[in-house]
């Protein structure tokens, strides 16, 4: 890692640990949330930045980990220490399934993942009498595992801190063994990566299903904040919405889907304040990145680094 | 006499509707270097694409190391111990050069049936395979895209190596290199035989083809047209002037 990176994680961390004692309420309620859909952008650029997959079926992952934890947390009154990891697990299992999607490749594999979030939603949307239908699930508690209950947004937020970074922390690890090179191998060409010895459609595979679980983790850590959970949460919206996080933050980093999480829900939150066509500002986000940053804000900030030291450097 | 390593079995090979190889065989020893030479449009590509699995042929059979290959796709192929440096280099070019040639080492990349090579002193490992294109080691933080065309043909074989390949296949080493470095490839060449590597070499340098091959076969329209020794097919003028489009008197 070179200087300015340590720099930049450095501020990033300072800024995440400081923020409470300068932001009211509603400010740790949006950072809260930014980072857990940055979580769950940054799941999604696993399968997008590094092996070219474009899926828009990761709120799909997300919500059946959501509704998972919350109605056995609500309904069964199953202690956090089962309904978390239970979330997580249910979400993965989907994922073991929906992986199928990756005998795929292109249009087909967008196509494929598309009509897969559209099952989920469906079934949660109109099997009520399971999922509360449009209503969801409401009143989930806040976790706790024992004597240790997080009892305000204020812990929560720091829990997911931490959670998040733990995350971020293993995302880097995985992306820089050689499973992880074999998968930027698998973007630039997986033809080649096969005539290597590379069984390709399995690394994608279990790129897919790692993807998922992080997807799901994301929705388990929502649903604790939300403390409800309804079919919106598994819309195709939200997969679209979380894949342009990545893009317009900058897919292919860890840092750049946390960036692009709070770039489109801090916008949303000040221009839905006064204008009614939000998801319309929106679409002129994403025209704009496409044409102007197609590397998202890291790639606009590491070319304007590299215009202004006039050094041409490889991008590590 | 050496051991077969290759054996390519009356192959039928086509492109969708279009009837590339039309029976074609051949065998590869241990150690030794076989080229196959012909026109652009031959089938020579075709061949080697065949072999590795990337278009399997519709009759026929390719044995390697006495194993049918029939109906294994090509990551298997390339785990029983073949290499290929394809065509106009193909190296990826977003990856480092030191990235590049670890991506063969990898575990991910070696199946249960790859054989070790046993003998130690054969075994390429990235320092020797630096110590054989230091220009590479020079370079090897930088991406492939950034190299030259010289230098992305070195990585290509690189690549190969670190594999540990019993056979490789090189398609058109020499293709769009300056003289100098087709030069080059005839060395590194000499140094795989004198490695105990066997190479399946298509090529249309002639000359290239004639200074390092134990054999030459001469594909014309899918078919074999000539196989013998350098010396014989330079002795072959009506093999050379039909067939390769070059006056017979240059090697005669």
């Amino acid at each position: 890692m070179d200087r300015s990176r340590v720099t930049v994680v450095i501020v990033v961390l300072a800024a995440a640990l400081a923020l409470p004692f300068y932001a009211g309420p509603f400010w740790m309620g949006l950072a809260t949330q930014i980072i857990i859909f940055g979580l769950l952008a940054l799941s999604v650029d696993l399968l997008l930045g590094h092996t070219g997959l474009f899926s828009l079926c990761h709120a799909s992952f997300f919500a059946v980990a959501a509704y998972t934890t919350a109605i056995l947390q609500v309904r069964y009154g199953t202690p956090t220490v089962f309904a978390a990891p239970a979330g997580v697990l249910a979400g993965t299992l989907l994922a073991l399934v929906f992986g199928i999607a990756v005998r795929t490749r292109g249009v087909y594999f967008i196509l494929i993942t598309i009509a897969l979030g559209f099952i989920v939603w469906g079934v949660a949307y109109r099997w009520s009498s399971f999922t509360g239908g449009d209503n969801g699930v409401t009143n989930v508690p806040f976790p706790s595992i024992g004597p240790l209950a997080v009892t305000s947004h204020l812990q929560y937020y720091y829990l997911v801190l931490a959670i998040v970074m733990l995350c971020a922390l293993g995302y880097r690890m995985l992306v820089s063994s050689p499973f992880g090179l074999g998968l930027r191998g698998i973007k630039a060409s997986e033809s080649r990566m096969r005539s290597l010895g590379y069984r390709t459609a399995l690394h994608l595979y279990v790129a897919f299903v790692l993807s998922g679980a992080l997807a799901s983790l994301a929705g388990v850590l929502y649903v604790y904040y939300n403390r409800f959970v309804n079919p919106v949460t598994g819309s195709f919206q939200i997969s679209v919405e979380v894949a342009l996080m990545a893009i317009v933050g900058g897919s292919g980093t860890i840092i750049g889907p946390f960036i692009g999480s709070g770039v489109l829900l801090g916008l949303r939150n000040w221009v839905s304040s006064f204008f009614e066509l939000h998801a319309a500002v929106m679409g002129v986000v994403f025209i704009a990145t496409v044409l102007w940053a197609p590397d998202g804000l890291v790639g606009l900030a590491r070319r304007l680094r590299k215009r202004r030291t006039g050094i041409r450097k490889d991008p590590a | 006499m050496p051991e077969t390593l290759l054996s390519v079995r009356e192959i039928h090979t086509y492109y969708g509707d279009s009837y590339v190889l039309q029976g074609v065989s051949l065998e590869v020893a241990q150690g030794c270097i076989v080229a196959i030479l012909g026109r652009n449009g031959m089938g020579k590509t075709t061949l080697i694409r065949s072999v590795a699995g990337l278009t399997p042929p519709r009759e026929g059979d390719i044995l390697f190391r006495g194993r049918s290959l029939r109906g294994r796709p090509s990551y298997a192929i390339a785990q029983e111990g073949m290499a290929i440096v394809p065509q106009g280099r193909r190296i990826f070019r977003s990856l480092s050069v030191r990235e590049n040639l670890v991506l063969p080492t990898s575990g991910l990349a070696r199946g249960p049936r790859s054989m070790p090579v046993d003998d130690h002193s054969r075994r390429w490992t990235l320092e020797l395979v630096l110590q054989e294109f230091p220009q590479l080691a020079e370079r090897i933080n930088h991406l492939g895209g950034a190299l030259s065309g010289g230098e992305q043909q070195m990585l290509a074989v690189g690549r190969a190596l670190m594999a540990n390949p019993e056979l490789i296949l090189m398609d058109e080493p020499s293709e769009g290199l300056a003289p100098r470095l087709v030069q080059h490839v005839e060395e590194i060449m000499r140094r795989l035989k004198a490695r105990g590597h066997s190479v399946l070499l298509v090529e249309q340098n002639l000359a290239l083809a004639m200074a390092v091959a134990d054999e030459i076969h001469v594909l014309s329209s899918g078919r074999f047209v000539f196989h013998g020794t350098p010396a014989e097919l330079a002795g072959a003028s009506e093999i050379l002037d039909q067939h390769l489009g070059v006056a017979a008197t240059r090697f005669a």
